[in-house]
Order: C-alpha cells, then sequence, then structure tokens
C-alpha cells in the first residue's frame, strides 16, 4: 500500500527521523487555520498517489496568506493523471544547499533488501541513473536485520559524497533502514534528501509503500488504506475479504472467480477473443453462499458490468455453494447476462441447481467455451 | 521416479489441531502420504486422525525419522514454523498460507539456502508426485501419474491444466506450486535442475505469470542447462499496471518490469515453447508425449 506523502512523513517522524513538519488541509477553511502556523513562504503540495506532482503544477508556493489561500485553492481543485487533489500538505519553504536521492527497497531478483543512493537528487532515480550512472550507488544488504556500517561507507565513498556528511548520513541510513524493517516496507525512499544551509541533512519528500500482507501488524496504516481507497466497491470487498479489481472503464464484462491465476487466465482469453473487462473479483478459496451473494451484488452494482461471467474451478471452493449463492442473488442479476462455468467439488449439484433457475443462465463447459459464448454474445 | 515427495516421505503436519491442519492431514492420509505426526506447541502428547501430536518439530522429527513438513499454520506463525522446520534440519518444507509478510520470507528463503532445506511456498498448494505422495491442499483427483513435471505460480491455473491434462489421459511425474508472492522459498530456477534430473520427467510445464523475474531466471537457466522440452505459459498479459491481480507477486511497474511480453521473450530465446494458454499447454503436449 503506497502511502501519501504527508502520510510518509508522519511514519518518518515517529521513528525520529529527520524529515519536514507540515500541515494538511482539504478545503479553504483548513488553509485559513494553517496561516499563521507557519513561516513564510510556504509550500503547497498535491497529495495524490501519483509522480509528476510538480510538472502537473501540484506543487505551488505561497509568500502570504493570499496566496495561500488562492493558490492552495487551485491545487485543491485540480486534477494530476486523472486523480482528484482532495487534500494538499503545506510546509515551510527550506533554503537548500544540496538535494540528495536515498531509498530502501526489495530486490526481487537477489531476493534481498537493496540500498540506493545518490548525491544527486530531485529526479526520478531512473532519470539520475541514465544522466550519471557513476552518481547512483545500488548496494544489496545481506539477508538480517542490521544494516552494517560499511554497506554505507561504501555506497558514500563510491558516488564521491562529501565525507564531512558521511556521520550524519549514516545515522541517517541506520533510522530510514528501521523504518524499512519495522513497518514493512517494500519502497522507503526519500527524494530529495536534502542538505539544508545550516547544514542538516532532511527528508523533503518521502515515498513509502507498505507490504499489504504486513497490514495486520500495522492497524493504523490499515485504517489509512481504507480511507484512500476511491473506488467504493473495492472498499466493501474488502470488507468481505474479497479482492476486486478494477481493469478497464470501457470493459462490459465482469469476471467472478476463485484465484488470482484463474482471474489472470480468463482476462487475458477475453482480451485475446476482442472483448474487454470491467472488473474482476477474487472470491478466494472455500467461499459459502452467503458470500457469493455479497460477491454477487458487489459486482452486478457496477453499471458497466453487462454480463457477469461466474468462472469456477473448484478445489476448496464447493460448485453447489456457488450455485446457491447465484440462486440468492437473482434480483440482483436480473439485469445482467450470466455465463456460468462450473468445476471441480459437486459440480453435478451445482449445475443441477443452476439448470433450475431457468434460461437466463448460460451455462459452459469450461473457460474456452465461456469465453467463446461471451464473443458469441457479444456479436447478437 | 519424481522428487520432493514419493513412497519415502515421512511427513509431519504442523498446525495438524487446526481446522485446515486436520481436514487436509485426512486428505494427505487419504492419499496414502505417509504422514507419521503432526506438531502443534502447547498441543503435545494429543493425536489427530491416530497420528501423535508434538509441541516441536524436532521431537516429531527424531521420534519417527521424518523427513519433510508440511505447514498449514496462519500466516502470522508461519514464520516461526517454518523457522523451526528449517532449523530442524528437516529436509523438505512446504509453506501454504497466502499473505506471509515479504521481509519475513526474505529472511526464510535465504535461511533455507543456507542450510540446504528445500522451502517451498508461500502462498502455495503444495507438492504432489502423483500416484505416491503429496504435501498439500492441492484436490488430487485431477492429477495423474505420468512423464510432465509442472511447476506453478498459480494454483488455479495448474489445477486447469492438470484437469485438461486428464482429459487427454496426460499424467504428470512431479508438480510443484512455488507460489504467488513476491519472495517464494524456492523459485523456478531451483526446481528446474531437479525435472531435469529426474528420469520421469520428459517434458517440463512451466505456469508463469506477471511481476518480478523468475521467468527471466528461469530462460537463462533453461538455455545452458536444460535439455528437456519445456513449455512455457505466462498469465496476466492483458492485467492493468501497477495493480496486484491478487497474488502479491503478481504485479507489473509502471516502467513495464516484470511484464509478460518481455518474459515471453526470454523464454522463446531460451529455446521453450510458449502457450498462450492452459488448453495451448495441452495441445502442445499432445505433440510430444
Amino acid at each position: 500500500m503506497k502511502l501519501l506523502e504527508y502520510q510518509a512523513h508522519a511514519v518518518f517522524h515517529e521513528y525520529g527521523l529527520p524529515s519536514i513538519n507540515g500541515f494538511t488541509a482539504t478545503t479553504v477553511d483548513e488553509l485559513k487555520e494553517i496561516d499563521g502556523k507557519l513561516p513564510y513562504p510556504v509550500v503547497i503540495k498535491a497529495q495524490v498517489q501519483t509522480g509528476g506532482r510538480g510538472k502537473a503544477g501540484g506543487i505551488q508556493f505561497a509568500e502570504n496568506r493570499e496566496e495561500l489561500l488562492k493558490k492552495g485553492e487551485q491545487v485543491l481543485t485540480m486534477s494530476i493523471k486523472d486523480l482528484p487533489v482532495d487534500k494538499v500538505f503545506v510546509t515551510p519553504k527550506v533554503s537548500v544547499k544540496k538535494e540528495m536521492y536515498l531509498s530502501f527497497t526489495m530486490d526481487r531478483r537477489a531476493k534481498l533488501g537493496i540500498l540506493i543512493f545518490s548525491p544527486e537528487g530531485g529526479m526520478e532515480i531512473n532519470e539520475i541513473a541514465e544522466a550519471t550512472p557513476e552518481k547512483v550507488a545500488k548496494v544489496l544488504l545481506p539477508a538480517g536485520d542490521k544494516l552494517d556500517d560499511f554497506i554505507v561507507q561504501y555506497a558514500a565513498d563510491t558516488t564521491g559524497l562529501d565525507p564531512e556528511l558521511v556521520p550524519e548520513f549514516k545515522n541517517f541510513c541506520r533510522t530510514l533502514h528501521t523504518v524499512f524493517l519495522q513497518h514493512d516496507c517494500l519502497l522507503a525512499e526519500i527524494n530529495p534528501l536534502v542538505l539544508t544551509e545550516d547544514g542538516r541533512l532532511m527528508a523533503l519528500d518521502g515515498k513509502v509503500d507498505i507490504d499489504d500482507n504486513a497490514l495486520e501488524k500495522h492497524p493504523e496504516i490499515r485504517t489509512m488504506q481504507d480511507e484512500m481507497t476511491e473506488n467504493k466497491l473495492v472498499l466493501e470487498a474488502r470488507g468481505f475479504d474479497f479482492l476486486y479489481i478494477p481493469i478497464k472503464d470501457s470493459g462490459e464484462i465482469a469476471i467472478v472467480s476463485n484465484g488470482s491465476g484463474m482471474i489472470m487466465s480468463s482476462i487475458d482469453l477475453i482480451a485475446k477473443a476482442g472483448m474487454d473487462c470491467t472488473c474482476a473479483l477474487d472470491l478466494g478459496g472455500g467461499a459459502t453462499a452467503d458470500r457469493i451473494q455479497e460477491a454477487l451484488r458487489i459486482v452486478a452494482s457496477n453499471p458497466k458490468a453487462q454480463t457477469i461471467f461466474i468462472n469456477i474451478f473448484g478445489g476448496i471452493t464447493r460448485c453447489d455453494e456457488i450455485a446457491r449463492g447465484i440462486q440468492g442473488s437473482l434480483s440482483f442479476i436480473k439485469d445482467k447476462r450470466m455465463v456460468v462455468r462450473l468445476e471441480g467439488t459437486n459440480k453435478e449439484q451445482g449445475l443441477e441447481i443452476i439448470r433450475g433457475l431457468g434460461s437466463g443462465m448460460e451455462l459452459v463447459d469450461g473457460l474456452y467455451e465461456g469465453v467463446d459464448a461471451l464473443a458469441k454474445g457479444k456479436k447478437l | 521416479m519424481s522428487f520432493f515427495v514419493d513412497e519415502n516421505t515421512r511427513l509431519i503436519v504442523q498446525g495438524i489441531t487446526g481446522r485446515e491442519g486436520s481436514f487436509h492431514a485426512e486428505q494427505m492420509l487419504e492419499y496414502k502420504t505417509n504422514v507419521v505426526a503432526g506438531v502443534t506447541p502447547g498441543k503435545g502428547g494429543t493425536t489427530v486422525l491416530g497420528l501423535p501430536v508434538y509441541n516441536t518439530v524436532r521431537e516429531a522429527k527424531e521420534k519417527h525419522d521424518a523427513n519433510a513438513s508440511v505447514l498449514f499454520v496462519p500466516p502470522r506463525f508461519l514464520y516461526d514454523a517454518a523457522y523451526e522446520a528449517i532449523m530442524t534440519g528437516i529436509s523438505l518444507v512446504v509453506t501454504i498460507a497466502e499473505h506471509t509478510p515479504v521481509h519475513d520470507m526474505l529472511k526464510l528463503h535465504h535461511l533455507a539456502k543456507d542450510k540446504g532445506v528445500q522451502l517451498i511456498g508461500p502462498n502455495s498448494f503444495g507438492v504432489i508426485s502423483p500416484g505416491k505422495a503429496k504435501a498439500g491442499f492441492m484436490a488430487h483427483r485431477i492429477f495423474a501419474q505420468g512423464n510432465v513435471g509442472i511447476m506453478s505460480r498459480s494454483a488455479t491455473n495448474c489445477y486447469e491444466t492438470a484437469f485438461l491434462m486428464m482429459k487427454e489421459s496426460i499424467g504428470q511425474s512431479t508438480v510443484v506450486g512455488v507460489g504467488g508472492d513476491m519472495i517464494p522459498g524456492s523459485t523456478f530456477v531451483d526446481v528446474l535442475p531437479h525435472f531435469e534430473a529426474d528420469p520421469q520427467t520428459k517434458v517440463i510445464v512451466m505456469i508463469g505469470e506477471i511481476g518480478g523475474s523468475e521467468e527471466e531466471l528461469a530462460a537463462a537457466y533453461i538455455k545452458d542447462h536444460v535439455t528437456k522440452p519445456v513449455i512455457a505459459l505466462i498469465a496476466g498479459t492483458n492485467a492493468p499496471k501497477d495493480v496486484s491481480m491478487g497474488h502479491a507477486g503478481a504485479i507489473v511497474s509502471p516502467d513495464g518490469e516484470g511484464s509478460a511480453e518481455k518474459k515471453m521473450e526470454q523464454l522463446l530465446a531460451a529455446g521453450a515453447l510458449i502457450a498462450e494458454s492452459t488448453e495451448d499447454i495441452v495441445r502442445i503436449l499432445k505433440t510430444l508425449v
């Protein structure tokens, strides 16, 4: 789960990492409350889950109250890459001597953590690496909980970091590494890491991506996740432990299936047949009839989903449970075209129930017959 | 011959007193797997399905000369349970649970390597050598003994393939669920040498998906070390970018890293046969076996 910038700063502060302070606002009234709490000039930063905020005008400077309110309102009413800006983060403008880059992330290839550092910051790291590869250090971290001193020393020396900064840099790295481990981060990035005019290191902007698998350990982050989820159906599905995946706005098919692999295969085959999916819902294993009903209710409430393709290969999941769930959902799905494929445990009992529901149900035998049926329906 | 699990497997079930653990222990016994004991801390001295339960893996291993363990434990206990099994020196440790934290898996992956333990999973259906033994929760009725080795990140795509194979009377030597997580205990590259060395395996099927670099690493290994035909499927070609598709590992970065195209390109260059779907895997298999 990717945190917004102000949330990342809050995590940094929790660990005592030198990081910029500021206030958030969602309305002009809240902007008014910020006036007076920070010395001008201030920076107004759009809080959206995407890069390129600066270029899009999502970062503005204000010299006084009037500018804060005017520019703040501008930012609050804009969209960046189709994402509406709901919140701004207002911080003091820091006098910067030097911008640098620092992150800890996962190297999936090596299956190890990796430290990435460059004394040239401010741009995306791949841009820095392209422009000045000799100024980027990527150092794999041995498996374990300790950040070895020599790792940081090596990163600093090989990129030409001013030796006077190294002791403070080591402290900074150790703290960020603690954030990386303790907060189960897939990415803990500071860009820019700045050297201020008065000679301190400080995180001016941060990106934190937390392992979804570890959210159980961090209930406060899970709450943030729910608050930030824009798609109501994703949130509703999460409440039932289902995964709802929005796919394509132009799609008309919704897939309901019992596994990640099966969903990907279904999307691939449907795309190959020249059709698009609007969404998919993963039931996980062992769903019961009442849970199936909830799943169908959620999917059917997506108005773009004209056709629902139920594709079940049941091991733990029983086909008769699925069928009873469909039976109980008729009121939600009466306007939808239903294509149903059931395979695996208790298949025959399941099929019998579906046959009893009448002609509204298109029963198909196998994934491929299902995709064929979807394609034929489209031509009609 | 097959590998990982077979007639000589002496299996421990960690978490045997739980609902999932006892249900699947029974299923594994039904499949004639030699399940020798269970382990649940605090439940030592009891019995489940007529099997003795111990508090520690070590005691179970000593008393029953166990050589494999399968873990039906919730994700929050997975690290401790797998750590214990690895440190006890059980040669095969199979982990099932979904939602294991990545940082935990990172440590376990390297610990298992250091100790010479074959760690399978997590987020995996387990391992089965059809007709011999299974350690996991897969629906075993769709698997049959034969000459095709399968390794898969996805359970459902593997089931679909095995099911379509059964219709064509094609069976498997050993089937390994490497699992859908970001950092697996054993990768495709870790499993490939076993298929290559196994005389029963004539053809290798690799069911990969978007995200990560394991298929690319497998391609490099196949090119230099694998003489048997490899059929590869990469699921998720049409999945949206930067969205996790349910498996924690199945995510394409915004810059395109982990994309299906790149994986297929490298596998093709390594001499693998690219299947476009599970049905296509079986179509290619029919020309080979």
